[in-house]
């Protein structure tokens, strides 16, 4: 049978348009492979991380503040079936706080988790950067997850003369991010009483200089004062700025390439992002996807075309045709 | 029931279902005159229907797209349970036997492997308690916030076995603990209504003077909200225990004997409290359970419900109306094809 409504365009689209309405029904929910991550991150509690130098939203903020608003972020950035992990670093080792977790259902208790981090929670004030490094390598290794470092490598007490610590474990092993927050130029290092408020920022005499355990440097001989058994280092006061902090980039730098990890200094959330993505392992985990949004907008297309497309040229066409051929047309 | 979108940009859409209000879908025919035709309210009706159809469509897909879905909402319900804090002593003797051995030379259970393994199946069976999870060793660490994320609480349980640090500063710890629960308390607007029992388990193996001040502190900030202290001693052997009576020859002052003086202080505290001294993991097996069966207090929850997607509901809208119109689309007629000559291959005019 032939309908006349066969002949026209406007049935064959709406017929379409149902097709396609009725597929974005009916399809099922595609499973796709998408990527997601592990990740455990250690934040550096040291008394250098309160350093206002800094800043966010043009307040400056100090380094510990600007590395939990970016981890934040970095946390709500991350798809879902990934996992985050949170510890601390002080001293020569860090100490987890919780073992990595699902981001997505848990997002508000790692928020406030991060939001909580101080550098009360400090239980020692040295701070051996470098060996929370290769610890934390080691916990990360364990828990098969992606590190992530955030400290400003400012090493108190300083490195010896002969260098960084040795790496026990295997370089690049243990896949990870080491992210340098501060600024670049020199400031001074914020001072606390004992009930932990703030009064003042710290001089040359306040922190040790130099790192005179184990043997002097080869060249202390020509140092004032030098005696090889009572003054091994020299007898005058040196002052390496060891009271002033920066980001310690080639420092990091060298941390980063004796231990095989990735270093970044921390910049915007995005770019965090970015450079974990460049460095993490992904895991592979099937996450339903809507596609139902394809043949629906298809069809709203056909609808629009239907109801404003179509009258409109014939609109138009009406108005250039004249309605006397129309009738002699009708009516010959 | 609140509504909400995924995509609201898309809504920028919707004035698009105006569009058939302009235009029918009906095909325009030349005819004569209309003058002679009579203004037919069931014309007028069915040509309205036909567009408010097209309209219905449009406006189904574009609320499709824009990701129309119900909130996830959370309805208030009373069962059993009770707001806890796990307070874990994470200092380095944790990581030892209850015989004081290092793990690997004996092949025996460590304290926090024990506690992680009880601990864990506590929080799993207890289906509606609330957990917030704090640390301390030298100083108070904020681990998770209370809240219904169980995975999230096993996880940061997980964490326990993880080596410890050097020292057990407890009277920071249960500020710490006493604080999360106030900040709960605020959080929540006693939603609650004050009813449920809130409670801190401590977890330590090892017992420190507290300071007079924080002493104090902690002895106002308990008499401010009753809260429920239980106290899990994992007692390494030969150590001293919290009921230990002084002997003849002992001092008996909070630095000699500390835990038997912290058990003194939190007993005095007027609050209901519990200690548990265990000396093995089926102890404190035991310990877990007795802890499980006091903290049954009717509270009220919140149970989720997850949010819904709706766009299913407006896509079978937007069908229906295309299936109707498709329908009236089929049971047009052509005037023109009717009763008037045509050029032949125009159609059947007897089809009717």
């Amino acid at each position: 049978m032939s309908r006349p409504a066969f002949r026209e365009a406007r049935f064959w689209l709406l017929a379409a348009a149902l097709l396609l309405t009725l597929a974005a029904l009916f399809v099922p929910r595609v499973m796709l492979k998408r990527d997601a991550y592990d990740a455990v991150a250690f934040v550096d509690l040291t008394a250098s991380m309160n350093t206002r130098d800094v800043s966010l939203d043009g307040a400056p903020v100090s380094r510990l503040d600007f590395t939990k608003q970016r981890l934040k972020n970095f946390v709500a950035r991350m798809p879902c079936q990934s996992k985050f992990g949170l510890g601390i670093f002080t001293a020569r080792r860090v100490f987890v706080l919780f073992e990595p977790i699902e981001v997505c259902r848990n997002f508000s208790s790692i928020d406030a988790a991060i939001g909580e981090l101080d550098w009360r929670m400090a239980w020692e004030g040295d701070s051996y950067v470098t060996l929370g490094v290769h610890d934390a390598i080691a916990v990360a290794g364990e828990l098969n997850a992606t590190l992530l470092f955030f400290t400003d490598g400012h090493e108190a007490p300083p490195l010896p003369w002969t260098g960084l610590p040795a790496f026990e474990g295997k370089p690049g092993d243990v896949r990870g991010l080491l992210v340098g927050v501060g600024g670049k130029t020199l400031v001074p290092l914020p001072k606390f009483d004992d009930s932990g408020r703030e009064t003042g920022t710290l001089t040359a005499s306040d922190v040790l200089q130099e790192n005179r355990s184990g043997l002097p440097p080869p060249d202390a001989s020509s140092r004032p004062g030098w005696h090889p058994k009572w003054a091994p280092f020299g007898d005058m006061p040196v002052n390496n700025n060891e009271h002033m902090t920066s980001v310690k980039e080639d420092h990091l730098n060298a941390v980063a390439a004796q231990t095989g990890l990735a270093y970044a200094r921390l910049t915007g959330a995005h770019a965090l992002h970015q450079q974990f993505g460049a460095v993490a392992q992904p895991r592979s985990v099937t996450a339903a996807a809507d596609i139902r949004a394809y043949p629906a907008s298809l069809a709203l297309l056909i609808l629009v075309v239907v109801f404003g497309v179509l009258p409109l040229r014939e609109r138009a066409a009406h108005r250039r045709s004249h309605a006397p051929a129309r009738l002699r047309e009708a009516h010959p | 029931m609140t509504l909400a979108f995924t995509h609201p940009y898309g809504l920028l859409l919707l004035p698009l279902a105006f569009l058939p209000l302009f235009a029918g879908v009906q095909d325009t025919e030349p005819y004569p005159s209309l003058q002679t035709a009579r203004s037919d309210p069931l014309s007028n009706a069915a040509d309205l229907v036909l567009r408010l159809l097209g309209s219905l469509a449009i406006a189904g897909l574009v609320l499709g797209l824009a990701g129309l879905h119900r909130l996830g909402q959370s309805i208030e319900r009373t069962g059993e349970g009770a707001n806890i804090v796990l307070l874990f002593d994470r200092s380095a003797s944790m990581n030892d036997t209850f015989a004081g051995d290092a793990p690997t030379t004996t092949g025996g259970e460590s304290k926090s492997a024990a506690a992680r393994r009880f601990l864990k199946e506590f929080v799993t069976t207890r289906e509606h308690d609330r957990f917030g999870i704090a640390a301390f060793s030298t100083a108070p660490m904020f681990v998770l916030p209370l809240s219904d994320h169980r995975d999230a609480t096993l996880g940061a349980i997980d964490a326990i076995e993880q080596p410890g640090l050097a020292l057990t500063n407890v009277g920071k710890g249960l500020a710490m603990a006493l604080s999360m629960h106030d900040s709960d308390i605020l959080s929540t607007h006693g939603a609650d209504g004050g009813i449920s029992s809130r409670a801190i388990v401590l977890v330590s193996d090892g017992a420190a003077v507290i300071d007079r001040k924080v002493q104090q502190k902690l002895e106002a900030a308990f008499l401010k909200r009753p809260i429920n202290l239980y106290w899990i001693f994992l007692r390494t052997e030969g150590a001293r225990g919290i009921f230990d009576r002084p002997g003849p020859n002992d001092m008996d002052t909070p630095r000699a004997m500390p835990e038997r003086h912290l058990h003194l202080f939190f007993q005095n505290l007027k609050i209901p409290y519990k200690a548990f001294e265990v000396e093995n993991p089926a102890a404190l097996g035991e310990a877990v359970a007795t802890i499980d069966k006091l903290e049954r207090r009717p509270m009220r929850y919140q149970e989720r419900i997850p949010q819904k997607d709706l766009s299913g509901v407006v896509y079978a809208v937007a069908a229906l109306s295309l299936f109707l119109l498709t329908l009236v689309k089929l049971a047009e007629v052509r005037l023109s094809d009717r009763g008037l000559s045509q050029p032949a291959g125009r159609g059947h005019p007897e089809e009717q």
